[in-house]
């Protein structure tokens, strides 16, 4: 698969201290290409202009005309706070709650999902991957018992 | 269409990075190929990787593959050989 001449929604990872740097590591290190992902960690003490500057640079950095959707660790924290300046219609989207399997989503995404489409299909992906798992391995408990 | 049953092996079972490779193989292939669960009847596509991950296949489980396409006799063969060689973690 060409990767190389697709037009896919690009992604930046926001958050607190170096969250987002290591989920892009460790997304990467399951599928393999992750350039159209970026990361931006915000510190604790960093000034708000410059989080926000460098916000941007990541946007312009992954955009490939097809529109940038934007993960940021917390709703209501600094980090989504900055990245709601941003949201324009079409071009800029943003989920707030990023795990894992959010950013592998967004990184195995192919270039045929329009941003609206990837935002809610991450949105979805997010919450499906939470599960206490042992009500996920009930059946085979049961299995066992019997 | 074939259908083969298979065994995972290795310690780690399909965690993410023989999930991983296992999709990426997958995605060489035409074929359709999809994972089942023949005890919880989780099925996955082989080609998604997140799909793949919810089998939640420790060491030990049977997962029955099944591939249709014009490639499929090339596709079952690779896939009988990663699961075979534990997703390439122990030498066999």
């Amino acid at each position: 698969m060409n990767t190389e001449d697709v037009k896919r929604v690009g992604g930046v990872i926001i958050s607190h201290g170096q969250v987002a740097t290591e989920l892009v590591a460790a997304a990467e290190a399951v599928v393999g290409d992750v350039s159209h992902i970026a990361a931006v960690s915000i510190g604790w003490h960093d000034d708000v202009e410059m989080a926000k500057d460098e916000i941007a640079r990541s946007i312009a950095n992954v955009s490939s005309g097809s529109g940038v959707l934007l993960l940021t660790d917390m709703f209501g924290g600094t980090p989504t706070n900055i990245a709601a300046m941003f949201l324009k219609e079409d071009e800029v989207e943003i989920v707030t709650g990023v795990n894992l399997s959010m950013v592998i989503k967004l990184a195995s995404s192919s270039g045929d999902v329009t941003l609206r489409e990837l935002a809610q299909e991450v949105e979805e992906q997010g919450k499906e991957a939470i599960c206490q798992a042992g009500t996920l391995l009930e059946p085979q408990k049961m299995k066992k018992d019997a | 269409m074939l259908e083969r049953t298979l065994t995972v092996i290795n310690p780690l079972g399909l965690h993410a990075r023989a999930a991983a490779k296992l999709v990426r193989m997958a995605s060489l292939f035409e074929s359709t190929i999809k994972l089942e669960r023949p005890d919880t009847g989780v099925t996955a596509d082989a080609k998604s990787i997140l799909s793949v991950l919810y089998i939640a296949a420790a060491r030990g489980s049977s997962i029955t593959v099944t591939v249709d396409g014009p490639d499929e006799g090339e596709a079952i063969a690779a896939i009988e050989q990663l699961f075979g060689s534990g997703f390439g973690e122990i030498s066999t």
